[in-house]
């Protein structure tokens, strides 16, 4: 009998909790579902009152108006290098500055780390001004440098690796020491590999950042050879008139690779993004 | 491990070659400025709508033929964007040479000396500047000098669809219509059975207000751009006849069309009339609903004929390094085969005068010549230095009056107020 009743709340919950689910879904796959069907309808249906949900006839002419419009190639290019640039950058540079804002004593230490972190206070729209100039001054107006630059490094990846090295038992440091390793052996034999679940979210975040940032790139860059997917797209709304299935159909290829990435790595996205909630 | 390190001197070696590919360009563009020096000059310009760049495209080459020491890189940048991006530029004095510009914006580039001032150059190379609508002419002029040459321009007229007025047994509307007959037509076309409503009453102002007010005998701000009109009774009418429609019902609930735009709900066949603008022009004709049913007529008058005019200008930086190439290149976008180009293309309006009908031409089966007939009757865009201030007061005011959380005649004397103060601070 007890076993019964058990079981019975057991399901009862799980019904819940899979209702719970199932209408999460529904709310984050909506959207997607939306862009993917509007993509393949024609600019009169995509205006209707009421909203035509399937469209009639699935055109394509809408991704080849988007290809044939903007040149995709080129904006994948300058997308992916930046995206791996930015990415790699920040594991490196942010985690030897985490090791050694964790692990090193220097004189003026907490003082730079209080500098660091008082980056994030401010909101990102300050930094164009200075960014711009920074890039200017260097010559690297309208070039893919200038999309890479100011995301090599960030305050936010450094804090987050910084606590993150916090948590790792200092014996075994010291058993390294022992055994004749120097600052750099440690931080690239010990802590890096123990740091795995850190760098992975920092990884993620920033690949995520620089695949959508919109704003920066359409700033300091001009000519479409040196934009990216995002902001390349930004460019098909008009001031009045937008062409919506042709956004969306070039916002299904932006998003593609992004989606793929995901399905792959989709572990450790959760784990990272789990990770961040608790530490960050 | 082997294969972990192997993978991270990759991805260090990609990072190290994207900084040196960073530099190469770098020189490139380096190189061509010197080749700049010599012999040819490179203008950026900037424009920002899309559907507008294969003109702009094709009017850079035309003027490429003709000029072979100039060439021309034609920006486009969202519009969203376009003006953060010019302020980031112009702190860093690196302004595209000829930008567009449009009026709300115009006195605050042209008070930060970002424009050149055209009027010199304009007498000297002997432009008849009556080709363009003098109410263009005005609004790009600050303090006797002219900074823009108009590119382009639009009005409001009353779009409708023949077939809810058919089936309502409604006679069409007419140019002789008056804000009257427009109530009692949309009233009578309503139908709310089907969903159908006369007309929509948004909360606008170049296709909404900015026309009815001056049309009832009020203003939004006074000519010498010192006061606000908002606290005149006149003024309060321009908006109470909109206020009107709602209460009739003859149009949906502010909450209604803030959910879906009134141009959607015309496309879908649930609105008998709209006020729209001429931009709306190729979003109608190519519909493939509407095209049959929809035509076009001048909005109706209320006291006076009044229509609300804006348009885009032509600038040039003032700290460009090619002023002399700027000037034949913005030269030429004002004249009469450029204008030419832009009317046979059918997307924008031609600010010349003289190439109107070709647009009317470019879009046979349609009344578009009632936006034309406006430019008579046309008043210049009300603008100041600050106006993205004051357009903020209008909003939140509006916003309760369309609500029906105010009265129209409490929210005209607070925004009067207001915006009175921004402007007293302008002139300080």
């Amino acid at each position: 009998m007890k076993k019964d009743v058990h079981k019975f709340k057991l399901n009862y919950s799980k019904i819940l909790v899979h209702l719970i689910l199932i209408l999460g879904v529904i709310f984050t796959i909506t959207p997607f579902l939306w862009m993917i069907l509007t993509s393949f309808k024609t600019l009169t249906e995509s205006t209707m009152i009421p909203p035509i949900i399937i469209p009639k006839r699935f055109c394509f002419e809408n991704y080849k108006d988007a290809v044939s419009t903007l040149p995709f190639l080129t904006f994948y290019k300058n997308t992916i290098i930046s995206t791996i640039a930015k990415t790699v950058g920040q594991v490196i540079l942010c985690s030897m500055a985490a090791y050694s804002f964790a692990r090193i004593e220097f004189p003026g230490r907490d003082i730079i780390f209080i500098l660091i972190l008082s980056v994030l206070m401010v909101p990102g729209q300050i930094f164009l001004l200075p960014q711009y100039i920074i890039i200017k001054k260097l010559g690297l107006l309208n070039t893919i440098g200038a999309l890479i630059l100011p995301g090599l490094f960030s305050a936010f990846g450094t804090f987050l690796l910084r606590q993150f090295f916090m948590t790792i038992p200092k014996e075994l440091e010291e058993a390294a020491i022992l055994d004749g390793c120097n600052h750099f052996r440690i931080y690239w034999n010990i802590m890096m590999p123990l740091a795995k679940p850190g760098l992975t979210a920092l990884a993620i975040f920033t690949a995520l950042w620089s695949w959508n940032d919109l704003l920066w790139p359409l700033i300091v860059n001009t000519s479409n050879e040196k934009m990216t997917l995002s902001a390349g797209l930004a460019s098909l709304q008009g001031q009045h008139l937008t062409n919506f299935p042709v956004l969306m159909a070039g916002s299904v290829l932006a998003i593609w690779p992004m989606i793929v990435l995901y399905i792959i790595f989709q572990k450790s996205f959760v784990e990272g993004i789990a990770l961040t909630g608790t530490k960050g | 491990m082997k294969s972990k390190k192997i993978l991270y001197l990759l991805l260090v070696l990609i990072l190290l070659s994207t900084f040196l590919s960073g530099c190469r360009t770098k020189d490139t563009s380096s190189d061509q400025s010197q080749k700049d020096k010599n012999k040819i000059a490179t203008l950026s310009y900037a424009v920002w709508d899309k559907n507008q760049e294969p003109v702009m495209r094709k009017l850079a080459e035309e003027f490429e033929k003709t000029h072979p020491n100039v060439k021309i890189k034609v920006q486009l940048t969202p519009f969203r964007q376009y003006w953060t991006k010019l302020e980031t530029e112009a702190n860093g004095e690196n302004v595209p040479d000829v930008f567009w510009i449009q009026g709300p914006r115009f006195q605050k580039y042209a008070k930060a000396k970002l424009l050149m001032p055209l009027t010199d150059r304009i007498k000297k190379d002997n432009i008849d500047l009556n080709n363009y609508p003098q109410s263009l002419i005005d609004l790009y002029t600050y303090k006797n000098d002219i900074y823009a040459i108009p590119k382009d321009w639009d009005t409001t007229a009353l779009w409708y669809n023949k077939k809810i007025f058919d089936d309502a047994k409604v006679p069409y509307p007419t140019d002789s219509w008056t804000w009257d007959d427009l109530r009692a037509a949309a009233k009578k076309l309503t139908d709310k059975s089907k969903g159908i409503y006369g007309i929509a009453a948004p909360q606008e102002d170049q296709q909404g207000y900015y026309n009815t007010i001056p049309q009832c005998g009020g203003f939004i701000i006074s000519e010498d751009g010192t006061t606000s009109g908002y606290d005149k009774p006149e003024s309060i009418e321009g908006i109470k006849c909109w206020i009107d429609l709602i209460k009739d019902g003859s149009s949906p609930t502010s909450k209604q069309l803030a959910d879906t735009q009134p141009s959607n709900l015309f496309e879908s066949g649930k609105l008998a009339m709209v006020f729209q603008g001429s931009w709306m022009i190729p979003e109608f004709t190519k519909n493939e609903y509407l095209k049959d049913k929809v035509d076009l007529v001048v909005m109706p008058k209320i006291k006076k004929r009044v229509a609300v005019i804006h348009g885009l200008g032509n600038a040039i930086y003032s700290k460009t390094k090619h002023p002399d190439e700027a000037w034949e290149f913005v030269k030429y976008l004002g004249s009469k085969e450029a204008n030419e180009i832009v009317a046979k293309s059918g997307v924008v309006i031609p600010a010349y005068k003289s190439v109107l009908q070709i647009f009317i031409d470019a879009n046979k089966g349609y009344n578009v010549k009632a936006y034309v007939d406006e430019l008579e009757y046309s008043y210049m865009y009300p603008h100041s230095v600050d106006t993205a201030k004051w357009n903020q007061i209008e909003l939140k005011y509006f916003t309760q009056v369309w609500n029906f959380q105010m009265s129209p005649e409490d929210a005209c004397k607070k925004i009067a107020e207001e915006m009175n103060e921004v402007l007293r601070n302008e002139k300080k």
